[in-house]
């Protein structure tokens, strides 16, 4: 079944394709009286209206299997009901259709008789089958991997919409264009060889206008399906799309040839002049169209395979290359600046070197070797050991739950070696070959997540770490990793002021979920938008607090500060324990409170604490007491502040650990 | 016929077909929802209606008649909030204090709506 929707999608976008430039290409040739030309254009014509017929066909094959994959049975296929509803209910189905339509309406226009003596009737006629033949097929975009793409889906699909008829224009050129050159070759085909000559110079003129736009929307593209180089080189869609590019960077080597040493040589009107390099350049055009047509095949298998940003990348390399590696290192810093100055002199001579004639040959093996020198001494220092793990992304969001089950699994099989504070002062780390890592010292970017998941999961041998990977769940393990996060970001929180530091956002909030009796669950993240006061609170000792709170809440609600208040000893009863009075209205968190605890508990050791999270969810203050009335004005003015502060136009907080 | 009037015609075709059967097709599907939703706020309105609902009794206030309740979602009416509601008998305030989880009956004819009925909620 894979393999059919395979084949069948390479046939339809390769028939597709053809249509649009093959009628392209009649246009561009512009009319002719000569009777080879006629004839060509009528070989091409009735082609194109086999062709119609296979894109149909096709495409009904490809519709068949997505009705199969859609319905998880094999047999739905060939229920015509089935396909039916896929037609009419998804977005997919609803985008065929417009196609299919198009796709008739182009082969009954390829079968009307028009007379197209006249030039207008011949542009008019000719133009319309290249109109509809890219009707139909730019739709193809809205049912992709563009259609998936959220948020700029409109974007996504207008990109690989001009994409993919750009592409028509060029690989389905290609072959007609062949053809005429060939028969204009042969002795009984002369009279058409101006006319070839003629229609080989603009296509290769179009063709370079089409390549650019190709390239443009094709590096657009990749940035939102694949993103990164480790979606390049660690995914199977990124190899695919090295794939495509390796046969188009041939297939361009070809077209530079064609385009720069053969079509030169057409020059001429002379009956012989000119021959032997039209039947070349025939055969190197149907080179190219072969290339094109195995980059199709390779797009065929794009176009089922998901995109890399949505998968994991498997690193395939040993190191990596990151300016992170330079911080605190001057010698090696001042390394890379010296290399990347040569490199970028390197790159001045080739540009030169490209735009001027008389000193190319110098200029380039100048920019060569200054590029390798440059490359040489820069980039060494920026080398970082790397796992195939190192750009994975966490499974499990850093949420309070997650955190606190790190921190049990942390207490039972870490902290014997790295203490339990995290200080690397455990008593069994003692005896090891190297001292246990500090996991309290700041989250550095040298370190990815995906890094943590590869000592944990494998150890380090020289070390003297042992791996957990079969002891723990790859959950698990990203449970420590989220604690380990936490545990680190909260010893840099010991710091934190009890006022706001206007401007500077660097704390992210954890998220988590709660719930006030038997009410559904809502989660922190929810009050995106709004100041929340996070109250850890204890009784009887933070009961003057809570009443003073409590007597503010109209006011805390004016500014549209929501509270939410958690007992540190995790109570079911925590509501009735405050008792009547006075009268406590914000939430009382009576479910999940042992986890935001255990979280939020790293942040502050203090009995009672109240932490101050901005609209966008970072933690901005935190006042640590044992819960005594303290003055409130302070406060509500640095909830107005928050309210007034500008925001920033970067993206809240990820709810995953870099 | 000419062959680039055939294809003006066509392309003309295509697009007055297109553009009125999507006007069409629009606006049939628009005024469709706005019945839609006026039958809907036709029937709920002025109608006595009846929920039950979960939540957790935060405050009393026995000289007004009125029960704080954190309470879930109720269906058509009111988004999961803390809110005040009106008991229909003083029985009902007394038999619940602050803290209980309970799941109550409110009935009436929004806004004009009361707790009906209570009952404690057994948390494990």
């Amino acid at each position: 079944m894979y393999a059919l929707g395979l084949i069948a999608r390479w046939v339809h976008l390769t028939s597709s394709l053809f249509l649009v430039g093959a009628s392209a290409m009649i246009v561009i040739a512009g009319p002719s009286d000569r009777s080879t030309a006629r004839r060509w254009e009528h070989r091409i014509l009735s082609s194109a209206r086999g062709l119609a017929v296979v894109a149909f066909a096709s495409g009904l094959v490809v519709l068949g299997v997505q009705t199969a994959l859609f319905e998880g049975r094999a047999a739905a296929a060939l229920e015509v009901g089935a396909i039916g509803r896929v037609l009419v209910e998804t977005q997919t189905g609803r985008v065929w259709l417009v196609r299919f339509a198009f796709l008739v309406m182009l082969a009954a226009f390829l079968l009307l008789r028009l007379s197209v003596e006249r030039r207008a009737d011949w542009r008019a006629a000719r133009g319309e089958v290249a109109l509809l033949g890219a009707a139909a097929l730019v739709p193809i975009a809205a049912a992709g991997h563009a259609a998936a793409v959220d948020p700029d889906t409109a974007r996504a699909i207008a990109f690989d919409g001009l994409h993919v008829v750009v592409a028509g224009v060029w690989v389905g050129g290609l072959l007609p264009l062949a053809l005429l050159l060939r028969t204009a070759a042969t002795s009984e085909g002369a009279d058409a060889r101006p006319y070839a000559v003629l229609a080989a110079r603009r296509f290769s003129r179009l063709a370079l206008g089409a390549m650019v736009m190709l390239a443009v929307t094709g590096a657009l593209l990749a940035t939102i399906h694949v993103g990164s180089v480790a979606g390049f080189v660690g995914t199977s869609y990124g190899r695919l799309l090295l794939a495509k590019l390796v046969l188009l960077g041939i297939a361009l080597l070809l077209a530079a040839v064609n385009r720069t040493v053969l079509l030169a040589r057409l020059a001429g009107d002379g009956p012989t002049v000119g021959r032997p390099a039209m039947r070349r350049l025939s055969g190197f055009v149907v080179a190219e169209g072969l290339l094109a047509l195995a980059i199709l095949a390779v797009v065929a298998a794009l176009s089922v395979t998901p995109p890399a940003r949505h998968e994991a990348p498997v690193w395939p390399f040993g190191i990596r290359l990151s300016v992170a590696a330079l911080e605190g290192a001057t010698a090696e810093a001042t390394r890379t600046l010296i290399g990347s100055q040569i490199a970028v002199l390197g790159l001045v001579a080739m540009i030169a070197g490209v735009i001027l004639r008389t000193w190319r040959l110098p200029l380039v093996a100048l920019a060569l070797v200054a590029l390798g020198a440059g490359a040489g001494l820069a980039l060494p220092p920026l080398a970082i050991d790397a796992y195939p793990t190192t750009y994975l992304r966490p499974s499990v969001p850093y949420q309070a739950a997650s955190i606190a089950s790190g921190a049990a699994l942390y207490r039972e099989s870490c902290a014997a070696c790295h203490g339990s504070e995290g200080a690397g002062d455990g008593l069994a780390g003692l005896a090891l070959p190297r001292p246990p890592a500090d996991l309290r010292a700041p989250h550095t970017a040298q370190h990815t997540a995906g890094d943590l998941f590869w000592w944990l999961t494998n150890g380090i041998p020289a070390a003297g770490m042992p791996g957990f990977g079969a002891r723990f769940t790859e959950e698990q393990r990203w449970d420590l990793i989220n604690f380990l996060r936490a545990l680190s970001a909260g010893y840099a929180a010991r710091g934190m002021e009890p006022s706001v530091e206007l401007g500077r956002r660097w704390l992210v909030a954890p998220d988590f979920t709660f719930a006030v009796g038997p009410t559904p669950p809502r989660a922190l993240k929810e009050y995106r938008g709004r100041v929340v006061l996070l109250v850890l609170y204890h009784l009887p000792g933070a009961r003057p607090r809570m009443s003073q709170l409590a007597g503010r809440e109209g006011t805390l609600a004016a500014l549209g500060a929501e509270v939410i208040a958690v007992p540190t000893d995790a109570a079911p009863d925590a509501i009735r324990r405050l008792g009547a009075e006075p009268r406590v209205l914000f939430p009382i968190v009576t479910q999940g409170a042992t986890a935001i605890v255990t979280a939020y508990g790293l942040f502050a050791g203090s009995p009672h604490a109240e932490f101050l999270i901005d609209r966008q969810g970072y933690i901005r203050a935190i006042a640590q007491s044992r819960g005594e009335a303290a003055e409130l004005e302070t406060l509500l003015a640095q909830i107005q502040e928050l309210n007034q502060e500008k925001t920033p136009a970067e993206a809240p907080p990820e709810e995953h650990v870099h | 016929m000419r062959a680039w009037k055939a294809v003006v015609l066509i392309n003309l075709a295509l697009i007055v077909g297109g553009g009125w059967g999507y006007a069409v097709w629009g606006l049939r599907t628009a005024r469709l929802e706005r019945e839609l939703a006026v039958a809907r706020a036709a029937a709920l309105a002025g109608v006595e209606r009846e929920w039950i609902v979960e939540g957790v009794v935060r405050a009393i206030f026995p000289e007004l008649n009125v029960l704080v309740i954190t309470h879930g979602d109720i269906r058509d009416y009111m988004p999961a909030m803390t809110m005040g509601f009106r008991v229909t008998s003083p029985k009902i305030q007394e038999a619940v204090s602050v803290g209980d989880a309970v799941r109550f009956t409110l009935r009436g004819v929004p806004p004009n709506v009361a707790v009906t009925a209570i009952q404690k909620i057994i948390t494990r």
